[in-house]
Parts: C-alpha cells; sequence; structure tokens
C-alpha cells in the first residue's frame, strides 16, 4: 500500500528550539497514533502535515503533494488542533457554517454539512448556543465536527480525546475507526497512551521531535530486545508452574509476587513463551487464574524508548 | 490517492464547491456580523452617519435660502454648494472622529481575536491563502469606511441634483462623483493599513482599540506640539489627520491646508500602508512561534 503522508528528513526548529529533526515516516491509510510526551513534536508533526508550516529541513507530501503553501490541497484534509481555535462569540451553527463555506461550499450545502457534523458530535441541540458558553467537552466537539464537516480524506487530530467525558470519549473513538474502514487516512495524536491503544495498534513514537519506534504495537515491543516482557500468572502453585519453565531458553527471569500466588516472568521471545505456556500449565497441572502483561502495553514500550 | 479511497468505499460528495471568485467573503461577512452584535459599534455606526444628515440639511436649505431668510441672514456663501462643500463633508475631522469610533468597535478585534482564539491555524488549514485571509479583514474595513463616506458622498450629490431640480450641478462638476469615489477609496486603502496593522500588534482588542484612538489623534497632538516650536508647515506630514486632509482637498481641486505639495502627503500615507503591509505579513502566521 502507498504513503498517503510522507515525510522525508523534515526538520523544523522554531529559533533556537528544535521542534522536529529528521523525522522520515511514512503513514498509509487509516488510523496512525502519534504518540509522545507534551512538547516531543506531535503538533509541529501536524502543522508540517496540514501545510500551517513551512519546514526548515525536508519536505512532507500529502498525497504526493507538497503541503506546504497548497490550499487546494486542504480541501482534502481536516484538521483538529490541540488548542481552542474559534470565536467564543459565535454560535457553534455559525462556527461550522462559516468554516465551510471558506472550504467553497455554497450555503444550503454549508448548512447541510454542518447539520450532520454537529448532529454527530452530539451537539445538535445546542447548536444555536454560543461557543462562550459551551463546556470543555463541547468545544472539544465542535472542534472535531469542524474537522469532518467537509468530509476530508485526510483528517490530522492534535489530542482530539482531551477534555472528554467517557461517553463521548467512547463514541468518538468509535467514529474514529469507522473511518479508517471508510478508507480515509487518520493522524491522531495523544499523550495519553489508552486514548491511542483504544484507536489503533499503528503507531509512531515521537519523542524530543524524533522519532523513536514505528510500527504495530508488537513489532514495536521486539525493537526492544534489551527489555523483556514481563508477564504475570496467578495460579493455584506459582512455584510448580515455574519449575516447568527453568529450562527455557525462552525465559530470562523468574520471579514471585510477594503473596505467593503470581508467577512474574520475563521473556525475549513472548510468542515462543506463550506457545509454550499452555502445555506448561498442563503438565504442572495447576489452576490458572489470572494471565497478565502488563508489560504489553504502550506505556511500557514508551519508557522502555526514552530509556526511563 | 483519489482513486484508493474510493476502492476502499468511501463515498466522496458529489456536488462541486462553489466557484471561489471570492474565498475571503466569509470571513468579510462573519466580521460584519459580529460588528453589528456590539451595541457600542450599533451606536457609533449610527452616529457615523449624522454629518450626512446635516450636510443633506445643508443642501436642502441652500436651495430653499428664501425660505430660510430668517434663520441664515448672511450665510449666503456658506450655503454656496460647490465641490468644497463635499470635501468639506468627506474630510472634516467629526467624519474622521467617527470613521476611527465606527472602526475601533468593528476593526480593533479583525485580527486580535484570531490571535486570542488561535483562530489562525483553522483558517490556513482550509483553502485559503494569506492574502484571501487579509483581503477579507481588509474588506470588512473597506465595508464600513465606504458605507460611511462613499455612500452619503454619492448620495448627498444626488440629492443635490433632485434638490436643484436640475443637472446643471454635475454638469458643472462632472469629476466631483470620481473625486468623492476617489477620496472614500484613499481612506478606504488607509484605514484598512491601518486597523489590520495595530489589530495584530495584540491579542487584547481593547488594548487595540485605545491604540486605535492614541496613534490616530496623538499624531495630530504631535504636529501641533511639533509646530508650536519649529513653525514649519511641513510637519504637518507627521499627522494622520492633516495628511487625509492634504490629500483631500487635493482630490477634490480645492485650496490645499497645509503649505506644502499634496503629493508629499500621499507618499506619506502611502509609506504608512507599505509599513504596515510589511509589519501585518510577517505578525499574521498560522502559528504560534515558540520564541
Amino acid at each position: 500500500m502507498s504513503a498517503v503522508i510522507r515525510a522525508e528528513n523534515l526538520s523544523k526548529w522554531y529559533g533556537n528550539v528544535l521542534g522536529l529533526s529528521e523525522v522520515t515516516l511514512e503513514i498509509e491509510n487509516g488510523v496512525t497514533g502519534l504518540l509522545g510526551p507534551n512538547g516531543a513534536g506531535k503538533s509541529t508533526f501536524m502543522k508540517l502535515v496540514t501545510g500551517q508550516m513551512k519546514p526548515n529541513i525536508g519536505s512532507v507530501t500529502v498525497g504526493g503533494r507538497r503541503a506546504w503553501n497548497d490550499p487546494a490541497l486542504f480541501a482534502k484534509i481536516g484538521f483538529c488542533p490541540e488548542p481552542d481555535a474559534f470565536y467564543e462569540d459565535v454560535t457553534g451553527w455559525e462556527f461550522l457554517t462559516g468554516l465551510l463555506r471558506l472550504q467553497g461550499f455554497c450555503r444550503a450545502e454549508a448548512a447541510e454539512r454542518a447539520a450532520r457534523a454537529l448532529d454527530i458530535v452530539d451537539l445538535a441541540k445546542d447548536k444555536d448556543r454560543l461557543i462562550r458558553g459551551y463546556s470543555r467537552g463541547m468545544r472539544q466537539r465542535v472542534k472535531f465536527a469542524q474537522a469532518i464537516a467537509h468530509d476530508p480524506e485526510i483528517i490530522v487530530l492534535d489530542e482530539p480525546l482531551s477534555g472528554l467525558d467517557p461517553l463521548s470519549k467512547r463514541k468518538l473513538i468509535k467514529l474514529i475507526k469507522d473511518f479508517r474502514s471508510e478508507g480515509r487516512t487518520v493522524l491522531v495524536s495523544s499523550h495519553v497512551l489508552p486514548e491511542i491503544e483504544a484507536l489503533t495498534s499503528r503507531i509512531v513514537l515521537i519523542h524530543q521531535g524524533k522519532i523513536l519506534a514505528q510500527g504495530d504495537i508488537p513489532y514495536v515491543r521486539e525493537l526492544i530486545e534489551a527489555h523483556p516482557h514481563v508477564i504475570s500468572i496467578r495460579s493455584s502453585d506459582p512455584r510448580r508452574l515455574a519449575a516447568g519453565f527453568i529450562g527455557d531458553a525462552a525465559v530470562r527471569k523468574l520471579t514471585f509476587d510477594p503473596d505467593g500466588k503470581t508467577l512474574v516472568i520475563e521473556t525475549h521471545k513472548r510468542d515462543a513463551f506463550f506457545g509454550r505456556l499452555t502445555g506448561a500449565v498442563l503438565e504442572a497441572g495447576v489452576l490458572v487464574d489470572e494471565i497478565t502483561s502488563p508489560d504489553d502495553n504502550l506505556q511500557a514500550v514508551f519508557d522502555y524508548l526514552v530509556g526511563k | 490517492m483519489a482513486a484508493t479511497v474510493r476502492a476502499k468505499g468511501y463515498a466522496h460528495w458529489d456536488g462541486r464547491p462553489v466557484d471561489r471568485r471570492f474565498p475571503w467573503w466569509p470571513i468579510t461577512r462573519m466580521g460584519i456580523q459580529l460588528a453589528f452584535r456590539k451595541k457600542r459599534f450599533k451606536l457609533a455606526f449610527a452616529m457615523s452617519f449624522a454629518p450626512a444628515f446635516v450636510f443633506l440639511a445643508g443642501l436642502y436649505i441652500s436651495e430653499r435660502l428664501e425660505d430660510f431668510q430668517a434663520f441664515f441672514r448672511g450665510s449666503d456663501r456658506l450655503l454656496n454648494i460647490t465641490p468644497d462643500y463635499f470635501k468639506i463633508y468627506l474630510t472634516n475631522d467629526s467624519l474622521h472622529f467617527l470613521i476611527v469610533l465606527v472602526l475601533a468597535f468593528a476593526g480593533a478585534g479583525l485580527v486580535a481575536d484570531d490571535l486570542k482564539h488561535n483562530s489562525l491555524q483553522l483558517y490556513f488549514a482550509r483553502p485559503l491563502r494569506k492574502k484571501d485571509y487579509l483581503l477579507g479583514k481588509m474588506s470588512v474595513v473597506a465595508f464600513f469606511v465606504l458605507i460611511v463616506t462613499a455612500l452619503p458622498g454619492l448620495v448627498l450629490l444626488l440629492f443635490k441634483l433632485v434638490f436643484a431640480g436640475s443637472f446643471k450641478f454635475f454638469l458643472d462638476y462632472p469629476w466631483l462623483p470620481l473625486s468623492i469615489l476617489g477620496y472614500a477609496a484613499l481612506l478606504t486603502v488607509f484605514f484598512a493599513f491601518y486597523i489590520l496593522l495595530l489589530s495584530s500588534l495584540s491579542k487584547n482588542s481593547r488594548y487595540v482599540t485605545i491604540l486605535v484612538f492614541m496613534t490616530f489623534f496623538f499624531s495630530s497632538i504631535l504636529h501641533g506640539i511639533l509646530y508650536g516650536i519649529f513653525r514649519l508647515p511641513a510637519l504637518a506630514l507627521v499627522s494622520i489627520p492633516a495628511n487625509l486632509q492634504q490629500t483631500g482637498a487635493s482630490l477634490f481641486g480645492q485650496k490645499l491646508p497645509h503649505a506644502f505639495p499634496a503629493v508629499w502627503s500621499f507618499l506619506v500615507l502611502a509609506a504608512a500602508c507599505a509599513v504596515s503591509g510589511l509589519v501585518i505579513n510577517r505578525k499574521i502566521r498560522s502559528v504560534e512561534v515558540v520564541k
């Protein structure tokens, strides 16, 4: 599959502050999560992708066209910036229709699209209220609505889930996943790991303006050979179960939790280990209550990569 | 890319975006709408037509002096309508003050509010160039300046013909409509740059409102002080109202109020617009810049 967004040797700095450093990246159709702490360069990358800023070095192309200074391209892109970005003295309806008119839609089409987008984000009832009176979640939703109202092929969402209540968050996550099935390209950033995990397994880890890793979460995990997977098995007899793994080359370390019921295994070869686990449990004849892999989440991956 | 997306089943909108000859128009429209939501603006806007009504009354009386002799004895010269009458309407201090008042309320937030609310990134994430954005904002200023200068100016001329019941005045001064439009255009261009410059200097539209008044009238005060010390007519070049009056008199073919060539004032205003343009261009960035 060809890349929709392609960055080559992309660098951007603000005076003496480095925003992004030599980023080479390809993003395909579907949902891609851009993950990194605040100040990592996520927003800078998104602003470069949406043509808001000119790269100092390198280039970024969207659909084969340079993103910088190509207004025609922006008709295909929907951008939801992180900070609030609207007049307080207009209603949600005016905000959306105004931006749709800027996209080039006629009055009737703009009205129809605004109504649809506001309905999607559950703001139809509040469309005639001034944005000044919107709650944080409502502001976030109307911002999201303006990003999708013109049915863009590429949607760039900077921290779209922040400030949303759990219900709205779940709905937005579903919506973003639907975009993937529609064949759109969604680039979504967050510094909250579970949010990204809920959205996609394809991630780009960014830190201090550099790309640390890119790929599916398990793939990224495999990159970190120096940091083994940790698997916890709570069972009726953890010591007997541990005995079965003593000679296993895939296992690096065996420890027991203070409660005496949990065996904690570190392994470099996660798949091989899980391949053997069922047999080992049967051989030991123990009852397994719970198998968890606390290490198998983005936080762990990210911590390893940034050297925490 | 589009083919890929279609192949994936994403349904494009089948319509076509409207012809974007004026992509800046939605910005202008919104700017005008927002201005009319301010009570103070509405008051200032209504007041800005007061001079037009006074001058309209003057026109009426000038055609019926015999009916008003008891009130205007000895005012024949004052009510002798010539192009100077229209020049006085358009270049008098009270109209300039009212224009500044209207623009202070309607224009202070044009860029300042966008900077405050980070709206620039939403504008520039759309098929819009910086020049479209600036044109949209300038058109808001143009709308209000033209509506209190060109429109009443031309209406006054029309009423002069109606009250006189003949086209003689127009035939005597056929260039007068062009003078009215020319001066209104000059005011429009100058105030568009002036307001946008000041509006781009702060995120706080209240500060901008104060700045709009201060710079306009301070330049006059400065002129007064400098003239009091040096007695040089050319010092009027530091005053915005003086330059506007000088250029206005030139466009209406009337006696210049200051003893230096009008072209100097044209150049000063053009230079001010050029510098403003450079600053505005630098200040209007799509995203915040960390330094």
